[in-house]
């Protein structure tokens, strides 16, 4: 099985790198991060009998995505499975943040996601079964003040993903959308998710879990994952109640965990 | 003068043993994860030993590359200040994780920094060490006994637990001095594991979780570092080298039956591979 992962320097990324790796297929890693990219394809190589290969992209830089296909093309690469894992955040009501960081939030969770689907899409193994996954978030299911420019470009991967799987049904191909709660990848994010509280603690996820559950999902041809029953529970009441209702929950308990780690840089709590 | 390395030696137990052995009169490099870390700690000893030829580096030991950098920087030192000796090594520095988080090798951390680091910091440092038949001191600890290495998945990424990473690791520290033992022994150089029994330091409150929430109980109860300290410098000051394996409070302990020639073997052979070296290839 031939996988590209977007975004395999990163916590999950790594993580599904590694279960990729465990499970023997061969990988063709990506990530803005040319050092750690090079770090995580050594690692794995030192540890599983697979092929990894690596190469640096911004993938919100068309010209570097553009690089990057035309080394696809030059060496005769085909996929059998996209892991879009690459995205980022910025934590902090609309408007305390600045403006151009907020459309890197669109152009890297959504434009970048799309632009490289549509690329691999083209670029699978022919007659052979293709998944590929999106990773939006459990914030994909509610309006989320204060962490508004994440939630909604999230939302529209979940929709996105949900009407692609529609189209691709006739075509011997699966997408997954996959909707975690908090994760701990690093310290910052520990930080976010203890400043949250028993609610941070309920609603996180283990990384490693994540990774092997969402990868059976997709090859088992399932939609959505949600990881964890609490988190499922949650989404079901994110549809059943009132949006404005569940805009005001979710502002009262984010703006009083934003508080106590807005000074963490970095935190990527979901 | 006799140097002796110590990583971890910015908090708890490492900078205890530093402190300790600059006052028995050692050259002393401490290693920390960061520079402000490094300069307190080094400010915090001079503070109490006034005049001590102490010197700190700051590295990642997670890290690999990192470890390889600050080996690189080590040698360096020790051949422009202390002839080419290393009298001992401590690989003291260690972490406790509630969740699996990795390294930039997608190295599982617990496993990473307390067995790889040092088994690579050794191997780097092995020149300095066989020229004047070094010791290596892990910080182990009683959690070992229980526990047992998971071959099949040695990072645990499929199940993790975090207690179990945590105690595999430190069971890791025991069979890699005993395949040191019986590689090196011959050759001049002693491996050693010190219990350090439950020791009041921040080792579980710089994680978050379920070990800082449990760390919050146990931490009273626990000894003050410069306690274990002892049993280090009692291990580095021994004219002859002593004879044991594993050591508290200045005397020897039985350890874990788990830890045999065989699996010593295995896990050497294994942290090899996942550190990308061969042992075999250094020479004093
Ligand atoms: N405390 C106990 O009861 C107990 C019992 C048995 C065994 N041990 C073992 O004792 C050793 C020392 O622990 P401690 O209790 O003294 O805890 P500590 O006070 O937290 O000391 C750990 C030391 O390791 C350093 N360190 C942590 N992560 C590092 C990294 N990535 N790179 C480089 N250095 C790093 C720390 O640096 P910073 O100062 O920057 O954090 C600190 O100097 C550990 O191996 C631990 O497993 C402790």
């Amino acid at each position: 099985m031939n996988v590209m992962i977007m975004g395999a320097a990163g916590g999950l990324g790594r993580a599904m790198a590694v279960e990729c790796a465990r499970r023997g297929y061969h990988l063709f890693l990506t990530d803005l991060d040319e050092q750690a990219l090079l770090c995580i394809k050594a690692g794995l190589e030192r540890r599983f009998r697979t092929t990894v290969v690596a190469k640096a992209c911004d993938l919100t830089d068309g010209g570097s995505v553009d690089a990057m296909l035309c080394f696809l093309d030059r060496n005769g690469l085909k996929f059998d499975m996209l892991l879009n894992i690459a995205g980022t955040d910025f934590e902090g009501s609309f408007l305390s943040r600045e403006r151009e960081k907020i459309v890197q939030i669109i152009a890297l969770n959504d434009a970048a996601t799309l632009r490289i689907t549509h690329a691999i899409l083209h670029r699978r193994r022919q007659g052979r079964r293709f998944v590929t996954l999106f990773v939006s978030s459990l914030a994909s299911m509610f309006p989320m003040p204060l962490k508004a420019t994440y939630a909604a470009p999230k939302r529209f991967l979940l929709d996105f993903a949900t009407a692609l799987r529609q189209e691709l049904k006739g075509q011997n191909a699966n997408v997954l959308v996959l909707c975690p709660g908090g994760m701990v990848t690093n310290d910052a994010s520990a930080a976010a998710i203890a400043a949250q509280g028993i609610w941070g603690t309920l609603t996180t996820n283990p990384l490693e879990v994540v990774a092997r559950k969402a990868l059976d999902h997709a090859l088992h041809g399932k939609r959505c994952y949600i990881p964890g029953v609490l988190n499922r529970m949650l989404s079901v009441l994110g549809k059943i109640l009132p949006p404005p209702w569940v805009a005001a929950a979710v502002y009262w308990r984010w703006h009083r965990a934003q508080r106590k780690w807005l000074n963490v840089p970095n935190a990527h709590a979901r | 003068m006799q140097t002796v390395i110590v990583t971890g030696a910015t908090s708890g137990i490492g900078l205890e043993t530093a402190r300790l052995l600059a006052q028995h009169g050692m050259r002393i490099i401490g290693v920390g994860r960061t520079e402000a870390h490094c300069a307190q700690a080094k400010q915090s000893i001079l503070s109490s030993v006034p005049d001590a030829p102490i010197h700190f580096y700051a590295a990642d030991l997670m890290q690999r590359r990192e470890v390889l950098r600050l080996g690189a920087l080590l040698a360096h030192d020790l051949e422009g200040n202390s002839d080419g000796r290393l009298f001992a090594l401590i690989n003291n520095a260690g972490c406790a994780r509630s969740w699996y988080r990795t390294t930039e090798d997608g190295y599982e951390q617990q496993f990473a920094l307390n067995h790889l680091a040092g088994f690579l910091l050794t191997y780097t440092l092995l020149p300095f060490l066989l020229h004047a038949g070094g010791r290596v001191i892990m910080t182990g600890s009683q959690s070992h006994k229980g526990a047992k290495v998971y071959w099949q998945d040695v990072m645990l990424s499929r199940n993790y637990h975090p207690l179990r990473a945590y105690k595999q690791s430190k069971l890791c520290n025991l069979l890699f001095a005993q395949a040191l033992n019986d590689r090196y022994a011959a050759h001049g150089i002693r491996a050693y594991v010190v219990d350090p029994g439950l020791v009041n330091t921040d080792i579980g409150t710089k994680e978050q979780g379920i070990v800082r929430f449990a760390w919050r109980f146990r931490k009273p109860f626990g000894v003050p570092p410069a306690i274990p300290a002892q049993t280090f410098d009692f291990l580095c000051r021994a004219q002859e080298h002593p004879p044991g394996l594993y050591y508290a409070l200045c005397r020897e302990k039985p350890y874990s039956s788990a830890v045999g020639k065989e699996q010593a073997e295995r896990l050497f052979i294994l942290s090899e591979q996942l550190c990308g070296i061969t042992y075999g290839e250094v020479r004093a």
